[in-house]
């Protein structure tokens, strides 16, 4: 299971964090959660690839939170991230696009990557996200709209 | 932006869908099997078991009760309903020591034990259904004559097709559980009521005062024999000499209620109705059953109201809890770069 659905849940956490090796670890803590609590999977609630997206979620989110109490603390905070030249989001991907993704906040992408790149239905989306269904498509609309916009303002920069 | 120009970014995304670098495959396989799935209780299928073992041991025990309780239940109302029904000669009794309301049975007395040493005053009020109104009647009162009673009253009346009949009867005390005897055995005993009162110890009040009030006479009496007596004296005589008439006469009175049993005894031609034909045993069955099932109910019911509340104001704090943690969650989003 994990190996069929590693790719997903890296692609996933790539996206939400925007840092290549923060998705690499928290992929591999979201694999770990997983057997620790594989006993409290249940498929009739849903397929192993959403309860692998909502784990990778709920670290995430954990990892987001933890962040947020160090940079409270230490009160500077140096945003790990890779190298603008270097493509984030995919080899293949043009560096506009690279580009317009990395600025869009995790929320967006978050919501990009499940629907756009893991292509999940809106039903099952809502379902990792916690949400309703009419709220993903809203979301997801207003974060292609300012995908768009990025990519339009790019091109005439 | 065009929507081919859309498309082809969509497209550019799922194309470009990054892979998991080889060291997180190796991190991953190097992570260590999971435990084999353990015993657990789920919970809940766990709470629809319960629901479902408490919805059976509801009604099973109902069930059971309603086997078990019938018969009993069946002659405890009976005998109540027995008790319950008023006749026309039920009279308030003075401060009754006993009072019975027996069996429905043709034939059979379940009357009191009488003292014979005690003046009491017996009252029975006894109603009965007859097959031959005026046949009973006769045999009452003959009965009654016989014991050397008499009849103080008498009603009789007939229908088309029934007939009721009121005897208000006076039979000597030491006769009185012959009587009842006798009367039982004219048809179907509908209702039975006995009171005892205790007269003796009011013949003993009555007595100590008519005593004290002769010697009273006695003394002015002896007085007046020797010396005029002044007026407050003659007074004082005439006083004593109509306390000891007026007590005299009481106590005649409470030796005659003693003597004879005040018996009201009611027949009847009138069937029963149909509603209050006894109970088959299926119906009785249901009926006890049914009973504690809506016992059960009540205390169902009284639980979800007293627990409603509390329950709806849980189910509001989760629901509230819930709300403000995805929210939570989505400004922490909101906030990561």
């Amino acid at each position: 299971m994990a190996e069929e659905h590693l790719d997903d849940v890296y692609r996933y956490l790539l996206y939400v964090t925007g840092n290549p090796h923060l998705a690499e670890d928290l992929a591999a803590a979201t694999f770990e959660r997983a057997l620790n609590r594989w006993r409290r999977f249940d498929p009739r609630r849903g397929s192993a690839r959403t309860w692998l997206c909502q784990l990778a979620r709920g670290t995430a989110l954990d990892h987001f939170r933890a962040e947020q109490r160090r940079r409270l603390r230490e009160e500077a905070y140096a945003l790990e991230t890779a190298k603008p030249e270097e493509p984030v989001f995919g080899e293949g991907l043009s560096p506009a696009l690279d580009a317009a993704v990395r600025s869009l906040s995790a929320a967006e992408r978050e919501v990009i990557v499940l629907r756009v790149v893991l292509e999940l239905d809106g039903e099952t989306t809502a379902s990792v996200l916690g949400i309703r269904p009419t709220a993903v498509s809203t979301r997801l609309s207003r974060a292609l709209q300012k995908l768009e916009e990025r990519m339009t303002s790019d091109v005439r920069d | 932006m065009s929507e081919t120009r859309f498309e082809n970014i969509l497209q550019e995304l799922r194309q470009s869908a990054p892979k998991a670098p080889g060291r997180l495959r190796e991190r991953v396989r190097a992570l260590p099997e999971p435990n084999p799935r353990a015993f657990g209780v789920k919970l809940r299928p766990a709470l629809a078991a319960a629901a479902a073992l408490a919805i059976a041991v509801g009604v099973g025990g109902a069930a059971i009760e309603g086997f078990k309780g019938s018969p009993d239940r069946k002659r405890e109302r009976l005998g109540l309903e027995a008790a319950r029904t008023p006749t026309a000669g039920d009279r308030a009794k003075p401060i009754p020591e006993q009072a019975h309301a027996l069996s429905s049975d043709r034939g059979r007395f379940f009357g009191p034990v009488f003292p014979g040493s005690r003046l009491q005053q017996y009252d029975v009020t006894m109603s009965a259904r007859v097959d031959d109104l005026s046949q009973g009647t006769k045999s009452a009162i003959r009965t009654t004559r016989r014991l050397g009673g008499y009849v103080a009253a008498a009603d009789y009346s007939t229908g088309h097709t029934t007939g009721d009949s009121r005897l208000d009867l006076r039979v000597p005390v030491p006769h009185v559980q012959q009587a009842i005897a006798s009367f039982t055995e004219l048809g179907t005993i509908l209702s039975q009521r006995i009171s005892v009162a205790d007269l003796q110890r009011t013949v003993d009040r009555v007595d100590q005062r008519r005593l004290e009030a002769r010697a009273v006479v006695s003394e002015l009496e002896a007085k007046q024999r020797r010396i005029a007596l002044t007026p407050a004296e003659q007074a004082r005589l005439s006083r004593a000499r109509l306390t000891v008439t007026r007590l005299s006469r009481s106590r005649a009175n409470l030796v005659a209620e003693g003597t004879y049993a005040k018996v009201s005894l009611r027949l009847t031609t009138r069937k029963p109705a149909a509603k209050n034909a006894e109970p088959g045993r299926f119906d009785r069955f249901w009926g006890d059953a049914g009973d504690i099932l809506g016992k059960e109910a009540i205390i169902v019911l009284y639980a979800l109201v007293v627990a409603g509340p509390f329950v709806l104001l849980a189910a509001l704090a989760l629901l509230a809890e819930r709300a403000r943690r995805r929210r939570a969650d989505s400004r922490v989003l909101e906030e990561a770069a």
